[in-house]
């Protein structure tokens, strides 16, 4: 691939080269339509995934379940708050070595300045009040108290309302949506949504797993479980990070209950020839592999395809790897120290944000994000002492081969919304989406935000959401 | 003027020992006094008393003739190239013949051994090369460079007790999954344990007693202090003097990992045993040498500072032993100056770049194990070769991963978290010892080591808070890439390596030899993991009075220096 880019993009070839170019190009597009068409084959054998079942309580599974659904309100008192200031006093800062901004990660003399405002400005009692603005409620699925929130528009003439789940991911929470909740709730449009965000096991308010292999399919189906239960039988469904996995195995789990499905991240393998071919050629001939020309910006940069896709991949998933690994270890530290959270995670919001942000001594935070939003965030995880069992959720994820789970064999078919925002820590073209998502109704390049998407640019988030529904509903 | 190619010959062959050339070098010997060749050097006396002996002669008649001939009393015994008269005694020179024959074979034996002279100089050309650093804070002042030497004693107060008895009264703890032992990290409930005992039984005053039994200093190099532990054996006989040894810990270790090995080295109990005189330096961001305050502080500039340290404490040479991270540091000190390490001696050599020997041993190893010199031990550990060496890779090396990338995020919590701390920490003392530890409820934690020593390793990191530097030492050696010079580069100087049955990555003798040039003894241990020097002391320490008598016999053999030889060839000792 190096010798690739080192290759001048406008070669002057004499005809008869052009000729054999041309021959040899040919021949390989063939090879490499059958070998697609030979993967594309194999990945179709099954339309949908067992659903299963589970028990993630402590001990043995009772007769009965518990169907009841409670309402929620967090709550706080003097005593977590003073405990958390003990805390905050007695950190153990070390000073960041000369000239790296984020390089290293969390700066710490920026991290003081988080920390100065957390100690004096931030008013953890006026968040819990933002926090309680929309209803919550708890119901027990599989063992596990289940937190989420559940808003219904106000009712208005003439305009139809459809079920939505927005499920979030790791290291974010149901806050992520504050601000795009009223935009999907609370619009004056044709269309309003009624929605539901709930906190995945392990996260926020949500009850860990006491048993070990709640991973994202088993998440899926007490999501679904969850929809049931609030009477619901066929909905949309929005999700990025964990949530946009979590959402895709819900869409393979139950395609008849699944009415759509937007994401706003992707994955894809970076394997078989197909794709590979089009990383090969992709640079120079981006039609002949469906590539558009933003797609191509998007895809190699100006720092070429390994770079941007491998080797800045590789320096980014070190929290991925020990998280995948050894979660108990990686977690507890972090469990006991609020200002290590808030660096833990805050880093996360700062480089998924934008990669360049690494070159900044407050690592861009503020730019995109108030402090009062993100250390909420941090609260969230603080208060429940959720970090460690939110990283478990990699290993179990992860455990396995990953080529072996059927939902990596599993084709999506339900009408799928894409919107890839510039700066997603990985860009999927619609032509390798394609290989999964059977049935996309929309794909948008989104014109700025990051992997944070509906914390970062809740409105063009909410209108993609909006014009992809409108498709689906021909509306 | 005549070459005497038989001379070297003789002398070469004499070199292994072949009892013909022996005697042809003693009676080159003898027709050499006769023929007034003044010029002889290179073999050690001892060696020329051994063959006269076996001739039936003795050293009093070799001391006779040499006194006769003025040979200084420092020179052995090496035959010149140059005759004075050019005669030639056919007596004692067997093969050498004359005319053209000779002519061909002077020819033949030039170009061989300028062949051999390009190869040797080729590998040896590319000694590593480094540049003096400055890891100070701001720029270096003007002025002299601060040399001397601070003891250093480890303290405490009763405010940093309480600190540390707060934080861990106020710990969070979280239940462990269900039956997940050590799978999934440091299990929690064991955790509880070992802080009951951490908080009720172990006394940090009494493990700083015990830190301060061998003495500390400071001093100050490229901008930052080193701290490092020098212990010089006690009565050692007179006119003898003692090995010098320098050990490099790892990560997440400390100097305190060799405390149990010191006084078997400084104080042999056998007295056929060397005695050593030991330096056990912090890398530079761990324990009490202070953390570099700029980037760039990789393996190379601690091999740097390490020899520099070893100057500035007046060691010409010297022996080094290392694991973990000091593998690579004592391999980058002996790539850096060759002739200053005089041998090194290893318990870790994961191979740094495989190469086609390697590839190849993996691919058809199974299936010819002796083609590659693979005994039984070495199939169980490498194959199935997905599952051993990538599946427990990847497994196992979560830590070095985030380590070197974001090292300040995962660390931050740590230093304020002694809890969270010695999870971190004690779960790779757990698995690291034997992966099948991750399967025991308490991780089999004290099978092999004492909470005590455990804590007192953890103990090193919380009070100088050096965890975040520590972590930065990855990113600083692997974000420059894998590809460093060092990487590819061979070692040229002795080698031996104990080959721990649980070492974290299995390493065979082939592997080890194709960086280990001069691998001189390779040793397949009884028992022990990651941690030997902690773990088995009593094994380490055999294995590097084993490595260094062999090296001390064999340059012994070749030595231009004068020694003193008693009549069991173990007795030796160097002589200043």
């Amino acid at each position: 691939c190096r010798h690739l880019e080192s290759l001048p993009t406008n070669v002057l070839l004499d005809p008869t080269q052009q000729q054999q170019l041309l021959v040899a190009g040919s021949a390989v597009a063939v090879g490499g339509l059958l070998t697609c068409y030979y993967w594309v084959y194999q990945g179709t054998k099954t339309k949908r995934i067992p659903i299963g079942d589970g028990w993630w309580g402590a001990g043995e599974k009772p007769q009965s379940e518990d169907e009841k659904v409670f309402p929620f309100q967090v709550q706080t008192s003097d005593e977590e708050i003073q405990d958390l200031y003990d805390r905050i006093d007695r950190t153990r800062y070390t000073e960041p070595l000369e000239d790296t901004g984020f390089q290293y990660g969390f700066n710490s003399t920026y991290l003081k300045k988080v920390v100065s405002h957390w100690r004096h400005q931030f008013n953890w009692k006026k968040q819990i009040a933002i926090l309680n603005k929309y209803p919550q409620f708890k119901t027990n699925i599989e063992g596990l108290d289940v937190h989420f929130i559940h808003v219904r528009p106000p009712h208005r003439e003439g305009q139809r309302v459809l079920p939505l789940m927005l499920v979030h991911g790791w290291p974010g929470s149901v806050y992520e949506f504050y601000r795009i909740l009223p935009l999907l709730t609370n619009s004056l449009d044709s269309l309003a949504f009624e929605v539901i965000c709930p906190s995945i096991p392990g996260y926020g308010f949500s009850e860990a797993p006491h048993k070990q292999g709640f991973d994202t399919l088993a998440a899926a189906r007490v999501f679904h479980k969850l929809m049931e239960r609030l009477g619901f039988s066929d909905y949309y469904l929005q999700g990025g990070d964990w949530g946009s996995i979590i959402t895709t195995n819900m869409a393979q789990m139950k395609p008849e209950c699944v009415k759509g499905l937007h994401l706003n991240m992707l994955t894809n393998k970076l394997r078989g020839f197909g794709v590979l071919f089009s990383i090969l050629i992709g640079r120079y001939l981006p039609w002949l592999v469906g590539f558009t020309r933003e797609d191509v910006r998007r895809l190699f940069g100006s720092v070429g395809f390994m770079e941007r896709n491998f080797y800045e991949i590789i320096r980014e998933t070190g929290y991925l790897h020990i998280q995948g690994t050894k979660p108990d270890s990686a977690g507890c530290g972090v469990n006991d120290s609020p200002v290590g959270l808030a660096a833990y995670i805050l880093e996360k919001f700062s480089t998924w944000t934008d990669f360049n942000n690494r070159d900044l001594e407050d690592g861009g935070l503020e730019r995109k994000f108030t402090l009062d939003d993100l250390l909420t965030n941090i609260m969230i995880y603080w208060t429940t002492g959720s970090i460690v069992s939110s990283m478990r959720f990699y290993k179990e994820n992860l455990k396995t081969n990953i080529d072996n789970r059927l939902d990596n064999h599993t084709g999506v078919y339900v009408p799928t919304g894409l919107a890839a925002f510039p700066n997603e820590v990985r860009h999927v073209p619609q032509s390798w989406a394609r290989d999964r998502f059977r049935n996309i109704y929309s794909y948008s390049y989104m014109p700025r935000g990051g992997h944070f998407a509906a914390f970062e640019e809740p409105q063009l988030l909410a209108d993609d959401l909006l014009q992809f529904v409108k498709k689906v509903e021909k509306l | 003027m005549m070459i005497i190619c038989v001379c070297r010959v003789g002398i070469h062959c004499y070199n292994v020992h072949n009892r013909n050339s022996l005697c042809r070098t003693n009676m080159l010997l003898t027709w050499r006094i006769r023929n007034h060749v003044s010029s002889i050097r290179g073999i050690s006396i001892c060696k020329v008393r051994e063959c006269l002996t076996e001739r039936g002669q003795n050293l009093h008649w070799f001391e006779s003739s040499r006194q006769e001939l003025h040979f200084p009393r420092t020179t052995g015994l090496y035959f010149d190239t140059k005759l004075a008269d050019g005669r030639i005694d056919t007596a004692s020179c067997g093969t050498a013949t004359k005319g053209s024959t000779m002519f061909t074979e002077i020819l033949l034996a030039l170009v061989v051994g300028g062949v051999v002279y390009f190869l040797v100089q080729r590998s040896k050309r590319h000694q590593l090369k480094s540049e003096d650093g400055w890891w100070g804070e701001g720029t270096p002042m003007a002025g002299e460079e601060d040399l001397s030497i601070r003891p250093y004693t480890v303290q405490t107060d009763d405010e940093e007790l309480e600190d540390l008895y707060r934080r861990i009264d106020q710990t969070r703890p979280f239940p462990s999954l269900e039956d997940s032992q050590f799978n999934y990290g440091f299990n929690s409930h064991y955790l509880q344990k070992v802080v009951t005992y951490w908080r009720r039984d172990f006394d940090w005053r009494r493990q700083v007693e015990k830190l301060n039994k061998f003495p500390h200093y400071k001093t100050n190099i490229e901008g930052i202090d080193v701290h490092y532990v020098h212990v010089r054996p006690k009565n050692l006989p007179e006119g003898v003097t003692a090995v010098p040894l320098l050990m490099v810990h790892g990560w997440p270790g400390s100097f305190y990992e060799f405390y149990r090995m010191i006084p078997l080295l400084t104080q042999p109990s056998n007295p056929d045993d060397i005695v050593f005189e030991v330096v056990c330096p912090s890398i530079p961001g761990y324990g009490f040498s202070e953390a570099p305050h700029k980037k760039g502080f990789d393996s190379v500039c601690a091999a740097r500072v390490f020899h520099k340290l070893m100057k500035r404490l007046g060691f010409q040479q010297f022996y080094a032993h290392g694991g973990d991270w000091g593998w690579i540091v004592t391999t980058n000190m002996a790539q850096l100056e060759p002739k200053i390490i005089k041998g090194l001696h290893l318990n870790f050599a994961p191979p740094s770049k495989p190469g086609l020997p390697v590839v190849l041993s993996i691919m058809l190893g199974r299936s010819f194990p002796k083609l590659f010199g693979f005994n039984e031990h070495d199939i169980q550990r490498i194959y199935p070769v997905v599952q051993n060496l990538v599946v427990e890779s990847v497994k196992e090396s979560g830590y070095m991963h985030i380590q070197a990338t974001k090292p300040d995020t995962v660390g931050r919590a740590l230093n304020d978290s002694p809890v969270g701390l010695a999870a971190y920490i004690l779960e790779k003392f757990s698995t690291w010892t034997d992966h099948d530890f991750r399967n025991l409820d308490d991780g089999g934690l004290t099978r092999k080591f004492s909470l005590d020593d455990l804590l007192t390793n953890v103990m090193i990191y919380w009070t100088s808070g050096c965890i975040i530097s520590s972590m930065r030492f990855y990113k600083e050696n692997f974000s420059k890439g894998l590809d460093q010079p060092h990487s590819k580069m061979p070692v040229h100087v002795p080698t031996g390596f104990a080959c721990f049955p649980n070492e974290l990555m299995h390493t065979p003798k082939l592997w080890v030899q194709q960086k280990y040039r001069e691998l001189k003894t390779f040793t397949p241990m009884a028992r022990g993991g990651h941690f030997a020097a902690m773990e088995e002391p009593e094994l380490m320490a055999q294995d590097i009075q084993n490595f260094t008598k062999m090296i001390l016999r064999s340059q012994l053999d070749t030595m231009r220096g004068a020694c003193k030889f008693d009549q069991s060839p173990h007795y030796f000792c160097l002589k200043q």
